[in-house]
């Protein structure tokens, strides 16, 4: 699975006029190091370091309550770490706090609306609250209206809106003023199917245009088609960070299905291939996809490239193979695998 | 295809030591711009005046101002409406004994305009707080407040243009109520000036409730709680001062010597100087308690009319401005019992006591904005208990 194939087309969007080299996350993206942030006695978090470079979506993943709210707080400059360094757009949230606030969009995970105005007004108001003219102001929220298909709801009041369309909303009001990195906390939550893609579409060209994208969520499968890297955070700490063309790098395991089981079990024994019944899978290992039970089954492969020998051997020997697709999704794997390593 | 694992880091290492607390410029946090305080200012009127109970508040106070203006007029003529016989009667041929319905025209103006005055400072009291004590908490429940920090609005643009929207929505009580006090001055007695010098007062003194509440909403983070101590200030301020000044009674009052001119002991028709032990309060020592009520102040501030208008018509407003004036002057140096008016002691100063007063609610008011902004400041150190940043 490489990126390419994974990406939708970008639209040939111009690139913004940006200071620095494109790439440098010092002065474009985001490096934090050693960060760290107790609410009482509680530690949300413990350690995280990480570089999150322009033009690229970084997925921040981890199980609930593993700080990635409190560390997109600190991010976005509303928290003060209490120890670490953060540069986020070129700046340092704690001392540079408004040249943070400047260059960063920050979509929270739960986006309260001003009840009463319209979505249409929330923009132009955030807009305004950034300081842009007031023509300015409206021909932006226009424009973002439409990027996140709620133009046909601009004049509704924001409380009617859906759980998805608040997110949208949101989304939009964190895109108000340009900003060259954004950090967006589970912005996929509530999003019908549909949505879903045109996130996607829309992050990946935010992120074409030279921007830093960092996405949080648990929801892997949303982030596999989504991300270039990925954090994996657990309990406050950085477990990994990495690209995830490395993650396809890994040895996962496959779903291969064929019109007639019996011939495909008897092919892989023959073969000497281990292998388990993916019914079975779905009651040892609750991470792994579930489905009915239509005879598919689990194989551990190194990675792309025995899988490709395996489909191919398997076709020479007349084998009715129907799919043979990763049982799970990248991160997915990577993810369990650390669970595992944890164990 | 590469196996890239870039960063690991190891487990228990903490990778920079605790730092001393930085923080942002102080010029960022106290910056104010106009077109900031407007954009909060509009934000906040807009989300209120849309909302319909507001509009209902607004036509229920205007009905109750009316039927509180209404029972004013009708209990004032009660008091001294026709059929009161002014003391200057008995002082003229033709009026007495000719006739028992003599009546002499006391104004009423005085009495209406304190009565509606104070009620509408009441009333105002009473809705300031629900109009600002939920500024900052209520919008932190709401998860909006961090949506608007995050933006380029400085805390303390944040903070006044809550203030100035609250402020302005608790003005538009008073506008409400203004017709009802303009009735007032058809009565007579009051002058246009105290009308004017008292709406000042009522709109200044909205705005420091205001801002207390602000402070509070600030402070907390239950609405309900910051509500009740907004409304807790607002008692201490109106009925706490006077309750301590009254209850500081025993403490400054004290055994005096003073020298007294009273009728000789020896033939009792000639004045003497002698000198009298006797108890006597010293409220010059306390006065400020009283100052700094709302009402003294309001009703201080408006100008009096000449002694010799005031003279019998009943004047609330007067009757406190006299009263803590003389308060503040505390006992005479020297008494005189005998009612000699080349003897005896003038009165102290009749300086006002409303600018000490107003001084304080508004240092009160101010330290309430400056708290304010203080916590609005990001990025967030320590968290008040229970809250959420966003």
């Amino acid at each position: 699975m490489s990126r390419a194939d994974a990406s939708p087309p970008a639209p040939p969007a111009p690139l913004p006029d940006r200071t620095g080299s494109p790439g440098d996350a010092t002065s474009d993206g985001i490096v934090a190091v050693g960060v760290r942030r107790s609410f009482g006695s509680v530690r949300a978090v413990d350690s995280i370091t990480f570089t999150a470079r322009p033009g690229r979506v970084t997925a921040l993943v981890g199980p609930n309550g593993a700080g990635k709210t409190t560390l997109l707080l600190m991010l976005a400059g509303l928290l003060v770490p209490d120890a670490g360094t953060i540069r986020v757009a070129g700046h340092d949230p704690v001392t540079e706090n408004v040249g943070v606030r400047a260059g960063t969009g920050w979509m929270p995970d739960t986006f309260g609306t001003w009840d009463s105005l319209t979505a249409r007004e929330v923009l132009v108001t955030v807009g305004a609250a950034y300081f842009l003219g007031a023509d300015q102001a409206r021909k932006r929220a226009d424009e973002l209206l439409r990027t996140v298909h709620l133009d046909d709801l601009a004049d509704a009041p924001a409380r009617v809106l859906s759980r998805g369309q608040k997110q949208r909303l949101g989304l939009a009001r964190a895109l108000v003023h340009d900003p060259r990195v954004l950090l967006l906390d589970e912005p996929a939550s509530g999003l019908d199917p549909r949505s879903r893609v045109d996130l996607r579409v829309l992050l990946r060209r935010l992120a074409s245009e030279g921007r830093t994208v960092l996405v949080s969520s648990h929801v892997l499968t949303e982030l596999d088609e989504l991300a270039d890297d990925a954090v994996f955070v657990s309990h406050g700490r950085t477990v990994r960070e990495s690209s995830l063309a490395s993650a396809t790098g890994e040895r996962r395991t496959w779903r291969l299905r064929a019109l007639d089981p019996a011939v495909l079990t008897a092919w892989l024994e023959d073969t000497g291939v281990s292998f388990r019944r993916a019914a079975d899978a779905a009651s040892d290992e609750p991470g792994l996809s579930t489905a009915p039970d239509d005879g598919s089954v689990h194989v551990d492969l190194d990675d792309d490239e025995s899988a490709a020998g395996l489909v191919r051997a398997a076709v020479l020997a007349g084998v009715p193979l129907v799919s043979v697709a990763p049982a799970n999704g990248a991160l997915e794997q990577v993810y369990l695998s650390l669970e595992e390593e944890r164990r | 295809m590469s196996h890239v694992v870039e960063v690991t880091p190891e487990p228990g290492e903490a990778p920079t030591a605790p730092e001393p607390h930085r923080a942002p410029r102080p010029s960022e946090t106290w910056r104010l711009r106009w077109h900031g305080v407007r954009t909060v200012v509009a934000l906040e009127l807009r989300q209120r005046v849309r909302s319909a109970r507001w509009r209902v508040a607004l036509g229920a106070w205007f009905v109750v101002c009316g039927l509180v203006t209404w029972l004013t007029f009708q209990a004032s003529a009660q008091i001294v409406g026709p059929g009161y016989v002014g003391y200057a009667d008995y002082d003229t041929d033709d009026g007495f004994g000719s006739s028992l319905d003599v009546t002499f025209h006391v104004p009423r103006g005085p009495l209406i305009f304190g009565l509606i005055v104070f009620f509408v400072l009441l009333a105002g009291f009473l809705v300031a707080p629900t109009l600002s004590a939920g500024a900052i908490n209520g919008d932190r429940d709401a998860g909006t407040l961090a949506t608007l920090q995050v933006t380029l609005l400085s805390p303390a643009e944040i903070a006044i243009g809550k203030l100035l929207a609250g402020w302005a929505a608790a003005v538009a009580f008073l506008v409400v109520a203004l017709p009802f006090v303009i009735v007032s001055l058809a009565a007579g007695g009051v002058r246009v000036v105290s009308l004017a010098v008292t709406l000042v007062l009522l709109v200044v003194l909205l705005g420091v409730v205001c801002a207390i509440g602000l402070g509070f909403s600030a402070l907390v983070s239950r609405t309900t709680a910051s509500a009740l101590l907004t409304y807790l200030t607002v008692l201490a301020l109106t009925v706490g001062t006077v309750i301590l000044f009254a209850l500081t009674f025993p403490l400054i009052t004290q055994t005096d010597d003073v020298p007294t001119y009273e009728s000789s002991a020896v033939d009792g028709a000639s004045c003497t100087w002698t000198t009298e032990t006797t108890s006597r309060a010293h409220t010059e020592r306390t006065w400020w308690l009283l100052a700094a009520n709302p009402f003294v102040v309001v009703a201080d501030a408006a100008p009096a009319a000449p002694a010799a208008a005031r003279y019998g018509v009943p004047d609330p407003l007067g009757a406190i401005r006299d009263g803590v004036r003389e308060a503040r002057n505390g006992p005479a140096a020297r008494e005189d019992w005998c009612g000699d008016a080349s003897v005896a002691e003038t009165k102290g100063s009749t300086a006002p006591v409303w600018p000490w007063g107003l001084g304080v609610d508004l240092l009160l008011g101010v330290g309430a904005v400056w708290l304010t902004v203080r916590r609005l400041r990001i990025p967030q150190g320590t968290l008040p208990r229970g809250t959420r940043v966003a």
